[in-house]
């Protein structure tokens, strides 16, 4: 479906390097990347925008890096979703049709077709200006679709809409996609990717550092920035060494993990998802290794209930669920074990 | 609170010094002049003749001058190019001129030895006295008034807006007529009136180029330095209340254009 081959862009002090992408025809790919990390430029090059300075784009086994933007048959939906102010709902999603030269009966039946589908049939005679957000977003998104794109192209779609807008737009869009639309998704927020992807990217400073499934990328994170990514905060620079009771990683000598994999390098970094950890108010019984003792310093409303900082010689990041958490009854000042798993540490590759 | 006040009052009454060192010379000479002698010269062929001339000619000018103001306006909100910035100082130039010397400028570009009198020649069109002349005269010292408003409101449409449209298949033509131009019109409108404006005010650069036909600035001039300042008045005065209804209409005219073009890319 889309290829993307070696490519190069340079953009005054930024740069795309080496971008080399696959995806199938009907994947739902999510683009993850902080502001800056080169995500719009990149779809940007796929619509046709602008060029690489070097490398291929291909679409449906078709090189189209020096085609036109309009011969591509991709759809692009901006941030803000660049709705024409100066026309009407019905104005807007006839726009591409236009540029098809379509008869005006077409162009009517079309129009009222997609608006139909994405529920705005009553208001195409509104400017944008008297639209909410949704509406807004729905406008953007049937003006693209009415151009029968093969590939969609989102550019931070959940970025402008309230939190209660977001499930109707993941509803939409999973629904496009189980028809068989090809989408790329570009976005900074990785619970976006967890919601809808199919196969997840992490782009950082013009550079793909990891595909894959979500699951993959997220429990198996290429480095610390994708870790972090995925909102993992708990990371111990440490020394791996393979003792009598199996391999240990050794963190400035005041904490030592017990690691339940085979094989580790000499020193590197070790990361610990803040809900693979359990708090308990004294030792967990039969608990001879992953348990360490400390004192909670800070404890703060999360998504998912509440977040624990605890200082056990190393700081521990904890989440609980809010129900688990009351059960606990402690405070800040309070003195609490912390245990996990062997199997739940894991060592980043190439950080040593 | 009190220094506040203290401060809005200080900040009226300087505003206020402004308003009435502009509005006290018109209301002046408008009082002074009665209704009789601005009747007799509403008669004047004369001055009928130097009025509409200043309004057709300076009308004339903007519009043919629009045709090229606007590119070039859309290509310095739009791109980068070595040099823009003296382009850009090129462009402010007549502005800054003595208008004498501008006037100065083009006579020698438009005389019978210039680059445009020698082309105008071979058509056998003498472009000195000429209303021609005087369009080009206007056009020098007025044109960046539209390149500059036209420039500014290209600025302003978000360019996302066109790459929008460009991802929904229409060409660089329909972006530029349907979506570029639509959202800066107001600006360019207000540069067009500007450009009429400032041109149909145009003394020093047109006497020079064309002191016949007589444009309303040179004939009011005339009257002042033959007659004196009670037969220049009536004069001034009727060029002054035409030029105000001709811009009262201008200004509705851009804004009922505004609206026109929004319906009509509404509809289908």
């Amino acid at each position: 479906m889309l290829r993307l081959k070696n490519i190069n862009k340079r953009l005054g002090s930024f740069a795309l390097k080496e971008i080399n992408l696959e995806i199938p025809e009907g994947e739902y790919f999510v683009l993850l990347g902080r502001s800056g990390s080169g995500k719009t430029q990149l779809l940007e090059l796929i619509a046709g925008l602008s060029s690489p300075d070097s490398g291929e784009i291909w679409v449906n086994g078709r090189n189209v890096t020096r085609d036109k933007i309009q011969e591509r048959k991709t759809g692009l939906l901006f941030q803000d979703y660049a709705v024409f102010p100066n026309m009407t709902v019905f104005g807007n999603i006839a726009y591409p049709l236009h540029s098809k030269k379509l008869s005006r009966d077409l162009i009517v039946r079309q129009v009222n077709a997609i608006a139909g589908e994405m529920n705005i049939k009553g208001i195409l005679d509104r400017y944008p200006h008297n639209l909410s957000g949704g509406e807004l977003q729905r406008v953007a998104l049937a003006r693209t679709l009415v151009n029968s794109p093969s590939l969609l192209l989102l550019d931070e779609p959940m970025a402008s809409v309230d939190a209660s807008l977001k499930d109707d737009i993941r509803r939409n869009l999973r629904q496009l996609n189980r028809k068989g639309l090809t989408i790329i998704h570009v976005t900074h927020d990785y619970r976006e990717a967890i919601s809808l992807a199919g196969r997840v990217g992490v782009i950082h400073n013009g550079h793909i550092i990891q595909t894959g499934t979500p699951q993959a990328v997220f429990s198996k994170p290429a480095n610390k920035f994708v870790a972090r990514y995925a909102g993992i905060r708990n990371f111990f620079r440490v020394r791996f060494r393979l003792t009598s009771e199996g391999w240990k990683a050794f963190c400035d000598g005041t904490i030592v993990f017990s690691l339940s994999g085979n094989h580790y390098p000499d020193e590197g970094l070790l990361i610990l998802k803040s809900d693979d950890i359990s708090l308990s108010e004294s030792r967990p019984q039969n608990c001879t290794e992953n348990c360490f003792s400390g004192t909670v310093t800070e404890i703060m409303p999360c998504e998912f209930g509440m977040e624990l900082t605890v200082d056990a010689g190393e700081i521990f990041y904890a989440d609980l669920p809010a129900n688990e958490f009351r059960q606990l009854n402690v405070e800040e000042g309070s003195e609490v074990w912390i245990s996990f798993p062997g199997e739940a540490p894991v060592a980043l590759p190439g950080s040593g | 609170m009190i220094k506040n006040n203290f401060f809005s009052w200080i900040f009226l009454i300087l505003s206020s010094l402004l308003l009435l060192f502009i509005l006290a010379p018109l209301t002046g000479m408008i009082l002074r002049t009665g209704g009789s002698e601005l009747f007799e010269t509403v008669k004047d062929k004369e001055v009928q003749q130097s009025i509409w001339l200043t309004l057709w000619v300076s009308f004339a000018a903007t519009f043919f001058f629009a045709f090229l103001a606007i590119p070039l306006a859309w290509i310095l909100a739009r791109k980068s190019f070595p040099l823009k910035s003296i382009v850009q100082g090129i462009i402010d130039l007549p502005v800054v001129l003595p208008h004498t010397a501008a006037g100065i400028a083009v006579l020698g570009f438009i005389s019978r030895d210039g680059f445009l009198g020698k082309a105008a020649d071979i058509v056998g069109l003498s472009l000195i006295n000429n209303p021609a002349g005087i369009a080009f005269a206007m056009a020098f010292v007025s044109v960046p008034f539209l390149i500059n408003s036209a420039r500014d409101g290209f600025a302003s449409v978000p360019e996302r807006l066109e790459k929008a449209a460009l991802t929904l298949g229409a060409g660089r033509p329909r972006v530029f007529f349907t979506i570029s131009l639509p959202l800066a019109w107001r600006s360019i409108m207000t540069g067009f009136v500007m450009m009429f404006a400032r041109g149909m005010s145009e003394f020093g650069a047109v006497v020079i180029v064309a002191y016949h036909p007589m444009i309303a600035p040179v004939l009011i001039y005339e009257r002042f330095s033959s007659f004196g300042l009670k037969y220049a008045r009536p004069a001034s005065v009727l060029f002054i209340l035409v030029a105000l209804a001709l811009f009262i209409f201008l200004r509705l005219l851009s804004l009922n254009k505004k609206e026109t073009v929004a319906s009509e890319d509404a509809q289908t």
